[in-house]
């Protein structure tokens, strides 16, 4: 960059450079014409005070202590923002609730297991494919969300948000020592009672959990030794939401069945996993074996072995989350009867006496 | 307020020194100064530059990227009315405060007399 032969050309310069960083709706001219006469005033100024005119460097001093272009230009030109403060709350709520909760799961339990399925049992590629895919399509939410959300705000569709809201239709304060929740348990109940009602018809229709793979699939033996323990304990569940809806003021009960209920899940988890894999030697004891007319079937005997490995290391997982959820409750169920004989965990109240 | 909230959050989670810290409240403290500042200035006509070195002259520093801002925003608000004019062969805008920006400065004083008193007990207490 060359410096010019008159020092007043580095002022143009920088105008220059402030002008290409301000937007094109402001009134740029007017800005910029601002800007440069306050310069000017300066540099005349320090002329005065040094009695004699600047030179390239003196004016140069003057430039740098304004700033740099992009940043005089930024403070400048209005104050942006892709979402304001009024919206960026409900932006990052709805961005964890996609993400998080909708999209990651789906991967999980939808579209992994539907890319080991394609890949003919091969895990690392249906893995890698699976990552792949979720990177995308996390991007492509985040990206989505993101200009959903801009375009709200530049529509100021938000604008009677913050003045539509009641203080009387705010949430009821939550005790500290909570009850289950109403809704909560309600839904444990809905679905506890048609999960039932599926398990009671499940041994007539078979097609209930093996849908369209019933032509070539039947349910393993095995399933016969553990579906009585299953079932009594999907109606000691449903009994334990259904006590816990009838007497809220139990707050020990939820407690203590759960952990009870989490317990023998453990335990028949256990027996699942051992009786399919019994020691060495011993035959081993799938969940689900081939149709007499698909036995001879290469490709239905590998869907066979993968649907089994699938099912066993879905009880492993679930015997792991089981194990997670037994020491949880265990640590809250501590944490509940120490505050019990302490008097602690009693509702804060927001009162001032 | 969860904008406040959030900006705290960020704050205390960088490494943010006492200067800094300092740097931040210390403009949060001026900004609503300035204002009044800038418009108590403006009972009388002005040109940007000659307004910014007046306020200088009384201690009140204020760069260029923050005042013309200031000036176009209130200007907007009715409280300020601008013209371009010819001085010393240069065109310059003239700033002044339009009939509502006075009635406004005035309550504003008022605010800024309240607020005063108010910190002055407040600061003796303590």
């Amino acid at each position: 960059m060359s410096t010019p032969r008159n020092p007043i050309e580095l002022v143009d310069r920088y105008l220059q450079a402030v002008r290409f960083w301000l937007p094109k709706s402001l009134r740029q001219e007017d800005v910029i014409a601002e800007l440069g006469e306050d310069l000017r005033s300066q540099i005349e100024e320090k002329e005065a005070e040094l009695g004699h005119p600047l030179d390239a460097t003196e004016v140069s001093a003057i430039l740098k202590r304004c700033g740099s272009p992009m940043i005089v230009a930024a403070r400048l030109g209005p104050k942006q923002h892709l979402i304001g403060p009024t919206l960026f709350p409900i932006y990052l709520f709805v961005l964890k609730m996609v993400l998080l909760w909708i999209l990651v799961p789906v991967f999980i339990f939808i579209i992994g297991p539907v890319n080991v399925a394609k890949a003919g049992g091969d895990w690392g590629t249906a893995l890698a494919g699976t990552l792949g895919d979720l990177w995308s399509g996390l991007f492509v939410a985040a990206g989505t969300i993101t200009l959903v959300f801009a375009v709200i705000e530049r529509t100021h569709a938000h604008a009677s948000i913050a003045d539509k809201w009641d203080p009387l239709k705010l949430p009821p304060v939550r005790k500290q020592e909570r009850k289950t929740p109403l809704m909560h348990t309600a839904c444990e109940i809905f679905f506890g009672f048609f999960g039932l009602i599926w398990l009671l018809l499940l041994p007539h229709y078979s097609g209930l959990i093996l849908g369209p793979a019933r032509t070539f699939l039947r349910i393993g033996p095995i399933w016969h030794t553990f579906y009585v323990p299953i079932l009594l304990l999907a109606i000691a569940g449903l009994l334990r939401s259904g006590i816990t809806l009838a007497r809220p003021q139990w707050a020990w009960f939820p407690r203590v069945a759960e952990l009870l209920q989490a317990v023998l899940s453990l335990i028949l988890l256990n027996f699942m996993i051992n009786s399919a894999l019994p020691p060495a030697g011993a035959d081993w004891h799938p969940f689900v074996v081939l149709a007499d007319a698909a036995k001879n079937s290469a490709q239905y005997i590998r869907v066979a072995a993968i649907v089994n490995a699938s099912i066993l290391v879905s009880l492993a997982a679930a015997w792991l989350g089981v194990c997670i959820a037994v020491a949880i409750q265990t640590w809250q169920l501590l944490g509940f009867i120490r505050n019990r004989t302490s008097g602690a965990g009693q509702p804060a109240s927001l009162h001032v006496q | 307020m969860y904008h406040t909230v959030y900006v705290t959050s960020y704050m205390s989670t960088s490494t943010t020194t006492n200067a800094e810290i300092f740097e931040n409240l210390k403009l949060e403290l001026r900004r609503g100064c300035l204002t009044l500042a800038v418009l108590t200035q403006l009972r009388a006509e002005r040109y940007g530059y000659t307004l910014r070195k007046a306020l200088a002259e009384d201690g009140l520093e204020i760069d260029e990227g923050t005042l013309y801002p200031l000036l176009r925003r209130l200007e907007s608000q009715g409280l300020l009315v601008s013209q371009w004019r010819e001085e010393d062969k240069r065109n310059k805008r003239f700033y002044r405060l339009s009939p509502q920006g006075e009635q406004i400065l005035n309550q504003l004083l008022d605010e800024w007399q309240r607020i005063h008193t108010s910190l002055s007990k407040i600061l003796q207490g303590a």
